[in-house]
């Protein structure tokens, strides 16, 4: 039974199903939901799939799911048969999660500056931007000695995993939220890093990276 | 200087789609640099003032706001002015064609000049390269010459056989094939966009970007679809229009001056931007300078 | 201190490590935004972060190795200069005159990459740089003013052993230097460099010092009002650039260069590298040619077989030819390495449209040279291309240059006639959209491919090849005036004279060199009138300017011409 996404396409948190969906290689379909202007993810029958009233939703072999980071999780455990994506390693895993909610944190704060000043949300803008400062200084920190290490991702492993892909929308995206990226070097070598992964595909606002490919 | 030009004061400027401004509520918005408040009254008429201590959500009775901007609904979007508008707005005669679906495709703040954003929706080189495999893809990058001119009588800007080979012009399509489009721009902050419909090779879907110009460097994007298209969903035709809107958003928001120079020295044009070489000097002989460098006197 | 738009001062902007296979690194100094990026030749590029055709960051562009990719319409600005080498909007054209980017003075050293807003000052190293494998620390961007930066790290050092403060914004203590990065009046960059390659442990150290420094400053800059930031203007594009496009002809600067290399490459070919005295070489685009002023006054056309980006020296292939007289012969016998020699700048009549799905690149002997060029671009590129090279001996010009490519290189090597012919016939394969075939070598081979491809539904703009003489029959038969605008003398010019012959006969001196209408030296501005081209100089769109002529073969349209002379 095919895949469904519920799905908005200037939305960072769907864009991150449809990017491991296309890195994975699986066939999914696309249900449009007019989350701007139309504000469907508040409509009833938005809201009985998600009582959360957001945006993903994903359904699977008669499972109605919902989050990005938890559906990030359960595709790659379900689909993913190298198992590098979402690894079982205790330890790794927690590394995953740990990095699941710094993505989250990145759309509190990233997120909500981009949708404040092109969507008319209320947030405190000053303050939003702030936080995701602070956040991409530590992520530009922990690549940078990534680096130095011989580690490419956020997490241990010489593969990225669902972190990484978890963390890169509103990374990219930042600038629409009035959040440049000059001061974090390292932080934007790891979104070329990402957009050279074989399967990777844009959203709008995001270009895809020159060829990676280093040749003679 | 005075910050708003006596032509820019005196147009008509749009603040929000109709259907999205409740009844009753303040909603609260930016325009030319002046705090705007609005609601709907009872009869679903816009009302706009200056706005002071009221914030977005208040509730508040529209009767008793006495002290009022001009107001005019247009292409479903309220419109006001700072000045003393005209009559009346442009026409879309195409609007009114009762067989058409007519939507607001959202309101999106970008971080640059009203003016940058009319000219890069202007513009048709940058297809392959920003809206990949949807309004063109290499290798079919070139722009063919096409016919633009300044209509003195409906004093706008007006570009005509403008051809480019797109990948997927129409639903059905497979194959890229050329698309023919018609630019205008009869406002200095609006254009209005007619392009080959699928459904009816003798009429054209009509999409229309009117920018707020919330500052000089900053304005809102207002998106209009007026199709001939009896199968997608309004879900469908909005998404399509905000994928294209969101392609360009980076862009715009990463040029560099955010204000549009009107001094030909400013950058370089080449033969594909004839549109927007007439647009520049029909800014620049209209006396705009709210979002635009005006060429040094 | 105030901080100034025009300090000549080298700072650090970025680190060597910063600046990755094809990556764009963005890069800030004094108010300015920087796009820096490493060519695959290893060469750094400083460029002003904003493409010349419409303002936009070139940060969000593409590193394509020997050219840097605007994101917004394509355009391609050669390793270098920065000179646009292509604009996909107008594939057929070359981009005539010399739209170039804004560069930045450049030196990579000790780890850093360095520049400066100008360059008034030249180089220098730090005092006691050299002799040490340096190490740079992590940059430590802060937001505070640079001199306030420069104070706290000053205040870092212990008492008995006091900063040594040196020039630009840099100090040393305990080893270690501090460079401070201006990025604007309330913005700086911490770069530390260590004489040493450092453990993990000594780097966690250093960054956690410097973060806790940031941290001060950042709540000591709080506190204040925040500096104006600078305010660098964008300099403003020359007129000619600034007008649409009629296409304009660059008068001839001719370029002094060196023989760095003479060797004798293959199948009678003698490559010269020809290298810049100082720095690099105009940009050129693929299909270029420059003209050699020979020792003994001749001019000869050579095409450029460079890739994107490559201008230290332009790389050339002149047949050797037993019989030769003139041009090549003085070029292979008596030119010799260490020699100086003048050359035009690149002029391309011959342009490589990049919007092609399949790309046929056809070659005889020693017209390899332009589709060289060609196709390491597309190679360069990824574009798809196939070369076939046709050549009478085992030995081929060029071989290693040719295997270093991606592309499908063919050889074919002595062939009898009949077979050229059939080999060009499955190699161009049936016309489809967006094919284009180029070719160069012997008439004979020109003609073949010409007919072979219209025969196989190949439309002309399709096909593509270059002169370098004119055997086209000249019509004369027009008589019309022209009027010498400059001059101010009328003359005219009867059927069976040449505009520049009536020009002598008159008393005027005009240079010329062919007289054939292919080498461009008496090319000449027109004024007024319709030119009637019979040259095959000018390119396609040039001619289509109506803006200049060759007054040794073209004649006018028109009863009367204004020329500028």
């Amino acid at each position: 039974m095919a895949i469904t996404l519920y799905d908005f396409e200037l939305s960072g948190n769907c864009y991150k199903l449809r990017l491991l969906m296309n890195i994975l290689g699986l066939p999914f379909d696309i249900v449009p939901v007019d989350f701007f202007p139309g504000r469907q993810h508040k409509a009833d029958w938005f809201l009985r799939m998600n009582p959360f009233g957001q945006l993903p939703v994903l359904k699977d072999d008669g499972l109605t799911l919902s989050d990005s980071g938890a559906i990030l999780a359960y595709l790659a455990k379900t689909y993913d048969t190298t198992g590098q994506w979402f690894p079982d390693a205790p330890a790794i895993t927690a590394e995953v999660l740990r990095w699941h909610v710094v993505a989250d944190d990145i759309t509190a704060s990233s997120s909500a500056a981009r949708l404040a000043l092109g969507y008319g949300y209320d947030f405190d803008i000053p303050k939003v931007q702030k936080q995701a400062h602070r956040i991409f200084r530590l992520m530009d920190e922990h690549l940078w000695f990534g680096e130095r290490e011989g580690r490419d991702w956020l997490c241990s492993p010489a593969h990225p995993t669902t972190a990484d892909i978890a963390c890169f929308p509103y990374v990219m995206l930042s600038e629409e939220g009035g959040i440049g990226r000059e001061d974090y070097p390292a932080l934007r070598r790891w979104t070329d890093r990402v957009r050279r992964i074989p399967g990777f595909t844009v959203m709008s606002g995001i270009f895809p990276a020159g060829r990676a490919l280093q040749t003679a | 200087m005075s910050a708003i030009d006596p032509i820019t004061r005196d147009l008509w400027q749009v603040i929000a789609a109709t259907e999205e401004i409740p009844v009753g509520v303040v909603e609260t918005t930016l325009l030319l640099d002046t705090r705007l408040a609005l609601t709907r009254d009872r009869d679903g008429n816009p009302v706009v003032w200056l706005r002071s201590d009221e914030e977005q959500g208040d509730e508040i009775d529209p009767e008793s706001i006495l002290d009022r901007l001009p107001v005019l609904t247009g292409y479903g979007y309220i419109w006001t002015s700072l000045g003393n508008p005209p009559k009346e707005l442009f026409p879309i005669p195409e609007y009114a064609e009762s067989d058409r679906v007519n939507m607001s495709c959202g309101s999106i703040g970008i971080h640059v000049s009203a003016p940058r954003a009319v000219e890069n929706f202007l513009d048709m080189g940058h297809f392959p390269y920003v809206h990949t495999d949807i309004l063109g893809s290499e290798p079919h990058t070139e722009v063919k010459e096409y016919d633009v001119e300044v209509s003195e009588e409906r004093d706008e800007v007006l570009a005509t056989r403008c051809k480019f080979i797109q990948p997927r012009a129409a639903k059905s399509a497979t194959e890229p094939m050329e698309v023919e489009y018609v630019y205008r721009v009869p406002h200095p902050f609006c254009s209005v966009l007619y392009k080959s419909c699928p459904e009816d090779e003798g009429r054209r879907d009509v999409i229309a970007i009117f920018l707020q110009p919330m500052t000089k460097e900053r304005c809102r994007a207002h998106l209009l679809q007026s199709m001939i298209d009896s199968t997608s969903t309004i879900t469908d035709l909005r998404r399509f229009q905000q994928t294209i809107f969101g392609q360009d958003k980076p862009i715009l928001e990463n040029q560099f001056p955010k204000r549009l120079p009107l001094d030909p020295r400013s950058e370089t044009p080449i033969r594909a931007d004839k549109s927007a070489i007439a647009y520049r000097r029909w800014l620049s002989q209209k006396g705009i300078t709210y979002g635009t460098i005006p060429v040094a006197s | 201190m105030t901080l100034s738009l025009s300090d000549p001062t080298w700072y650090p902007i970025a680190s060597s490590d910063d600046l990755p296979f094809r990556h764009v690194y963005q890069g800030q100094l004094l108010g300015r935004e920087l796009a820096v990026w490493r060519a695959d030749d290893g060469n750094v590029n400083v460029w002003e972060n904003r493409c010349l055709h419409r303002g936009v960051r070139l940060s969000i562009g593409v590193n394509e190795g020997g050219e840097l990719k605007c994101q917004y319409h394509g355009w391609r600005y050669a390793n270098r200069s920065a000179g646009c080498t292509y604009i996909p909007a107008h594939p057929a054209d070359a981009p005539a005159r010399r739209i170039q980017n804004r560069t930045y003075p450049v030196r990579e050293a000790y780890g850093l990459i360095w520049s400066a807003a100008n360059d008034d000052q030249p180089f220098r190293p730090f005092p006691g740089a050299e002799g040490h494998d340096w190490f740079p620390l992590r940059p430590m961007p802060v937001n505070a003013a640079p001199e306030d930066v420069l104070a706290a790290l000053s205040a870092l050092a212990p008492d008995d052993q006091p900063a040594d403060l040196m020039p630009g914004l840099s100090l040393r203590f305990g080893g270690t230097y501090y460079f401070v990065q201006p990025v604007d009046a309330g913005r700086a960059v911490i770069r530390g460099l260590l004489a040493t390659q450092p453990d993990a442990t000594t780097l966690r150290h250093y960054n956690e010092l410097l973060s806790k420094l940031r941290d001060r400053l950042e709540r000591a800059a709080a506190k204040k009002p925040a500096p104006e930031p600078l305010k660098p203007a964008f300099e403003k594009v020359s007129a000619e650039l600034s007008t649409m496009p009629e296409i304009a002809v660059p008068r001839g600067n001719t370029i002094t260069v060196v023989v760095k290399r003479k060797w004798t490459s293959a199948d009678g070919v003698i490559g010269f590298e020809l290298a810049a005295r100082d720095g690099h070489l105009p940009t050129f685009q693929p299909g270029a040619h420059i003209d050699l002023h020979l020792p003994n006054g001749m001019t000869r056309q050579y095409s450029i077989t460079n890739g994107p980006g490559d201008l230290m020296s332009y790389v050339i292939g002149v047949k050797q030819e037993s019989a030769s007289k003139g041009g090549s012969k003085v070029l292979v016998e008596t030119v010799r390495e260490g020699d100086l020699l003048a050359i035009s700048e690149p002029r391309n009549n011959f342009p490589l449209r990049r919007d092609a799905t399949r790309t046929v690149l056809i070659a005889g002997g020693i017209g390899i040279t332009p589709l060289l060029s060609m196709a390491r671009f597309l190679d360069k590129s990824s574009l798809n291309y196939e070369l076939h090279y046709f050549t009478r001996a085992g030995d081929v010009a060029f071989r290693s240059e040719l295997e270093a490519l991606h592309g499908k290189v063919i050889f074919h090597t002595g062939l009898p006639r009949a077979e050229i012919g059939l080999t060009i016939a499955s190699a161009l394969g049936q016309w489809s959209m967006a094919q284009h075939v180029y070719v160069c070598g012997p008439s004979a081979m020109l003609e073949t491919v010409r007919s072979t491809a219209a025969a196989q539904g190949w439309p002309d703009e399709a096909i593509h090849f270059e002169y370098f003489k004119n055997d086209k029959v000249i019509d004369d038969s027009s008589a019309f005036e022209v009027e010498l605008a400059r001059s101010a003398m009328t003359l005219h010019v009867p059927s069976g004279k040449t505009i520049l012959e009536v020009m002598r006969d008159n008393g005027l001196t005009v240079p010329s060199s062919c007289e054939q209408g292919a080498c461009g030296t008496c090319l000449t501005t027109v004024i007024e009138g319709e030119v009637d081209h019979q040259d095959v100089y000018l390119n396609d769109s040039e001619k289509r300017s109506n803006s200049c002529m060759m007054t040794c073969v073209s004649r006018a349209k028109s009863p009367r011409l204004v020329l500028d002379i």
